[in-house]
């Protein structure tokens, strides 16, 4: 056992990582919800609709995070289980009229049955960094191809979610500018940060880690490896599954591109790595610094100061000064704005 | 040190920008009044960036045209002259951020929306106006689904996929009679999408009708093909006479490249909606091949005096030739600035039921007025025929909008 | 005869009996070593796929043109694949900005043709024009990354290709453009017909890809690069200066995405987002092929021509990416280091 516990802190920072304060992370989680509870009173409905799509990305990322942050796999094909919990959540909706939250906790399933399988294979052949990147990739593509060009689930029209005349919680659906979209968003957001410190902290998080630092010690001393990595898979696609479920009751429409095309699955990976890849707070502060940045850059940009104003008007600037920001977000803070922080802090 | 301040400044950096952004229009919401420093909004949501920004930018260009014929016109006369202002929005063909700026702009006040040019993003805001109560006007965006919703307060301009697809089999069927050869054999190429899906489906179920055999139907992924001429070979084995090819610009250009490499015997290709052949750049692109190809589709009227005149403005202002998508755009604004003149109040719901019982006159070629049906699609909306010939798409059949004469067969080669 | 020399690479690579065929620990030698048995293998699965699209499709002229559209175009996925696989291999990096690279070079090649110059004429400048942005954006931006997570670089190089794309519709506006070639017309071939321009595009990439090649096996330049990519502590051990190997190999990767602009340019509409189209395919082609190895790419970029045009007549319901994501699964799994081992 003493083999195991040297290396796996060493790669991870580079020095021995002090123990992680679990329970000041609950604390933390506990505190922010109770804050954040009244943010949806306050803003309004445009901003708030940009705080639910903040939270659907963190949701998106937290799984993401758990697979590839924790889990050392790094998947870019997050997508597929995106699209598994949204086209669950609707197909049962719309064509056997069954409750979102029973759908959605069919999509946890079928994605965590799915991850799975692609995990099994994966790893069987032995897939590695890059190669394993492109894997699941690939097999997001190929959902989506199918789901383009198959009867069963609408083909490319994909579904619309009905109206209903009444609000219900049951069938997730309010007014438009409802605080309960955000309270639920928050709910299931608060939900998986509380699964992945629980699993961090458990014997499967530790197992998971120890085979991400160095896979041929931790199955040397025993350790499942493959049975612990399909697990963390298999939670991680859950936990996503869960975003697209969601995504699909709020913004009532899904369609092959927007279940399961790329961008999706670089929507999972953008707030992780901007906030703090393998870090409970990563792809929370990711969601919140990435979300709203769209809609910050075109704001400015609507209204520009005037040395700007030539600028006015024309399509595609909102999107440079957005991936100027990216590129320099990501090369100041390599280790994202949590590791950042952590860093200063423990320095004192 | 340096470091962690510089951390710190990019994580506050993106925090105070969004505050600002979110307090801007925070302070001018007042709830859907809509009458804010003496104008009327009216909200254009189009992809400004993206893979579809030409076209969204022409539409946003057309819609900007309307609302400064209308304001020099003296505004909205029963509102007391009462000027539109046109707050326009880029989804980035992006339908979650078309959602966001829906919602943005109904919150700034506009009392009415048009857009948005892809299906998804229509989709989404028409939720977003229903569950409002704002009225949304769709200038383009096919999808039979988004008005299958039974929603209230979308309408569209444009007609619809199937509608395309119905009048295009028609079309095809009478001028073929006309000339003295019926058509005998259909094969269809589309893209996979639902709007190539259900022109398709309308075509053939209409084509059946007229005796012709739809066969072979072939698909493609207009996103990603790179080349269509094992397709055409598959056409030109399967002996049909005409080509008919639903799609877009980038791949209507690769399937008449393919014909001319290919060289199908073919009486004439034929595009129903498509996003190519009836553009003025598409027989630059392809060159003399272009010839004859024809286009049902909904298309502005050119032989109106007011539409010439508004192409001339927007070459004169924009140095672009105007597309049909501008044109609509110009109309739908239209559709709304009417409704407000009629209900003499931005009221969103009163300008919602004077759009739905209103008749306004279009630049579009069609049997008449823009008015809508109970779903809330426009009941005139149809296409017309068009057809390159010396070099330019011309307006042939029906012969009330023909420019000149369809050529049918359209090769003289065969 | 022909198989002696794999038996021997294969055997030297299988000391443990592992499945594996070919770490990428193998010693040198080895790798000179042409890999017969595996081209005859992937040249006969190849001919079963077209015998049973012929019984599929019933006509022997579809498959035909299947066969020699799928061949031409994989030459153009091949073209666009090698710049990508060079700086893949040597630089670890995922590079999402090739497409908008090479959409780059097709506005430069819109631009000169404009100017009156003849459109293969202008490599002469599109080539250095790119090499110069690649030297540019590696050490300007890429250096401050070299060596963090694959996903760091996925994200800074999915920023510089949202900026090329936006910046060109910008400045261009989207309007569609196109370039014509002169004289371009169809050309019989075995009861197919192909465009002059595909064919010229093809041979293009053949040629460079045999460039490349001797580039990197029979100059100084080109061996410092495989030090580099073997392994680059040790490069610079014996007195490599990496920064510059990486920022030439980098400014290589992106002359191949300028060469290839330029060669397409006639048979592509020329819109901003018209790179990205190449990205998936180019992605898929450059693992196929293995990670680095530029004859690989090559063949990988017929494979899935093949596969694409082929796939249209196996499934015709289908898209024909889907045939191209099923082959790419399948090698994956069956050879995860690619067909070909890295050699480059």
């Amino acid at each position: 056992m003493t083999t195991t516990t040297a290396p796996a802190p060493a790669t991870a920072a580079g020095k021995p990582l002090p123990r992680q304060p679990w329970n000041r992370h609950l604390l933390a989680i506990a505190v922010l919800t109770v804050l954040l509870i009244p943010l949806p009173l306050i803003l309004p409905p445009a901003q708030a609709s940009v705080a639910v799509r903040v939270l659907i990305f963190a949701l998106m990322s937290i799984g993401w995070n758990m697979m590839s942050g924790f889990g050392g796999m790094f998947s870019f094909g997050h997508a597929a289980y995106f699209g598994i919990g949204a086209y669950t959540g609707a197909y049962l909706l719309v064509e056997h009229d069954v409750s979102p939250w029973i759908g959605m906790l069919a999509g946890m399933v079928i994605a965590a049955a799915f991850a799975t399988l692609i995990g099994f294979l994966a790893l069987r052949y032995k897939l590695r960094g890059a190669y394993f990147a492109l894997a699941t990739f690939a097999f997001a593509e190929m959902l989506r191809l199918w789901a383009t060009n198959s009867e069963f689930v609408n083909r490319a029209v994909g579904y619309h979610v009905p109206l209903r005349v009444d609000t219900s919680w049951w069938w997730i659906q309010f007014e438009p500018a409802s605080p309960n979209y955000f309270w639920i968003a928050l709910g299931l957001t608060v939900v998986a940060l509380v699964v992945s410190v629980q699993f961090v902290r458990s014997r499967a998080g530790m197992f998971a880690k120890a085979a991400r630092d160095d896979e041929d010690a931790a199955a040397t001393i025993g350790i499942p490896v493959m049975r612990y990595k399909l697990l963390t898979m298999a939670l991680s696609a859950a936990i996503t599954a869960v975003a697209g479920a969601f995504y699909v009751q709020y913004f009532l429409f899904i369609d092959p591109d927007l279940a399961f095309g790329s961008s999706v699955s670089i929507q999972a990976i953008l707030p992780a790595v901007i906030g703090g890849v393998a870090t409970i707070w990563g792809p929370v502060i990711g969601a919140v610094v990435m979300g709203p940045l769209n809609d910050v850059t075109a704001t400015i940009l609507r209204n520009p100061p005037p040395a700007l104003e030539f600028l006015q008007g024309r399509g595609g600037l909102d999107v440079i000064v957005y991936g100027v920001l990216l590129i320099i977000i990501v090369l100041l803070l390599p280790k994202g704005v949590y590791g950042a922080i952590r860093k200063r802090w423990s320095r004192r | 040190m340096r470091k962690t301040w510089t951390a710190t400044l990019a994580l506050a950096l993106p925090l105070a920008l969004a505050a600002c952004g979110g307090s801007a229009p925070a302070g001018t919401s007042n709830g859907g009044g809509g009458q804010s420093g003496g104008t009327i909004k009216i909200g254009s949501l189009h992809p400004l960036s993206g893979s579809s920004a030409a076209d969204g930018q022409q539409m946003d260009n057309g819609a900007k045209l309307a609302v400064e014929a209308i304001n020099n016109a003296g505004g909205i006369k029963s509102q007391g002259g009462k000027k539109l202002e046109l707050v326009s929005a880029d989804t980035q063909g992006k339908p979650e951020v078309g959602q966001s700026e829906a919602q943005r702009l109904i919150q700034e006040g506009a009392v009415g929306l048009l857009g948005t040019y892809q299906s998804a993003v229509s989709a989404n805001v028409s939720t977003v106006a229903e569950r409002n109560k704002v009225p949304f006007v769709i200038d383009v965006s096919s999808a039979d689904s988004i008005l299958a919703q039974g929603y209230k307060y979308t309408f569209r301009v444009q007609p619809s996929s199937t509608v395309l697809g119905t009048s295009g089999a028609q079309f095809l069927d009478q001028v073929a009679k006309a000339a003295g050869k019926p058509v005998k054999q259909v094969a269809v190429l589309h893209e996979q999408g639902p709007f190539g899906t259900a022109v398709r489906d309308a075509f053939k179920a209409e084509a059946a009708k007229a005796g012709i055999k739809v066969e072979p139907a072939i698909a493609y992924d207009a996103a990603s093909v790179s080349d269509l001429t094992t397709q055409v070979t598959q056409v030109k084995a399967s002996g049909a006479d005409v080509l008919m090819v639903a799609g877009y610009y980038r791949d209507g250009v690769l399937a008449a490249k393919a014909v001319d490499t290919i060289k199908p015997t073919l009486n004439a290709v034929y595009g129903v909606a498509n996003g190519a052949f009836d553009l003025p750049q598409f027989p630059k692109e392809v060159g003399a091949p272009a010839e004859g190809y024809f286009d049902a589709n909904y298309h502005a009227d050119m032989t109106k005096p007011d539409m010439q005149a508004l192409a001339k403005l927007y070459t004169e202002r924009y140095n672009d030739q105007i597309r049909t998508g501008a044109v609509l755009a110009y109309d739908s604004v239209q559709v709304i600035a009417a409704a407000l003149e009629k209900a003499g109040s931005a009221d969103a719901t009163k300008v919602r039921d004077a759009i739905a019982s209103g008749e306004v006159p279009t630049l579009i070629a069609g049997p008449g007025t823009i008015k809508f049906g109970p779903t809330g699609e426009n009941v005139n909306a149809t296409p017309i025929l068009m057809q390159v010939q010396g070099g330019a798409p011309k307006q042939v059949f029906p012969a009330d909008k023909a420019e000149a004469q369809p050529v049918y067969p359209a090769f003289k080669s065969q | 005869m022909t198989f002696s020399p794999d038996q021997d690479h294969v055997a030297a690579g299988n000391g443990g009996g592992v499945a594996t065929l070919d770490p990428d620990e193998l010693p040198a030698p080895a790798a000179r070593s042409v890999p017969w048995l595996r081209i005859v293998v992937i040249a006969a699965l190849i001919v079963v796929a077209i015998g049973l699209a012929y019984l599929r499709a019933g006509s022997g002229v579809v498959v035909t043109q299947a066969v020699v559209t799928g061949i031409l175009i994989g030459g153009v996925y091949g073209l666009v694949a090698m710049g990508l696989t060079l700086i893949f291999g040597v630089l670890d990096i995922v590079n999402f900005a090739h497409g908008s690279f090479l959409a780059l070079a097709l506005f430069l090649t819109f631009g000169l043709t404009q100017a009156g110059l003849h459109v293969y004429l202008a490599l002469a400048i599109s080539v250095p024009a790119m090499f110069l942005l690649g030297v540019l954006v590696q050490r300007g931006i890429l250096a401050g990354a070299m060596g963090k997570p694959l996903e760091n670089q996925l994200l800074i190089t999915l920023g510089i290709s949202l900026i090329i794309e936006n910046a060109l519709l910008l400045f261009f506006g989207g309007n569609p453009r196109s370039v014509a070639l002169s004289g371009d017309r169809g050309v019989p071939i075995l009861g197919a017909v192909a465009n002059l321009s595909r064919i010229l595009a093809f041979l293009g990439a053949l040629l460079l890809a045999g460039l490349l090649y001797l580039l990197l096996q029979r100059t100084r330049l080109g061996t410092a690069i495989r030090a580099v990519a073997a392994n680059d502590t040790g490069a610079q051990l014996v007195g490599i200066d990496t920064r510059v190997i990486y920022a030439v190999t980098f400014a290589i990767g992106t002359a191949c995405a300028g060469a290839a602009g330029t060669l397409v340019a006639p048979l592509v509409t020329i819109e901003p987002t018209t790179g990205s189209l190449f990205n998936i395919v180019a992605f898929v082609v450059v693992v196929l092929g293995g990670m680095g190895n530029v004859v690989g790419a090559l063949v990988g970029g017929l494979i899935i021509g093949l596969a694409e045009q082929l796939g249209g007549i196996y499934l015709p319901g289908q898209s024909p990416l889907l045939s191209v994501f099923i082959v790419f699964v399948l090698v994956l799994f069956l050879r995860p280091q690619g067909l070909f081992r890295r050699s480059a």
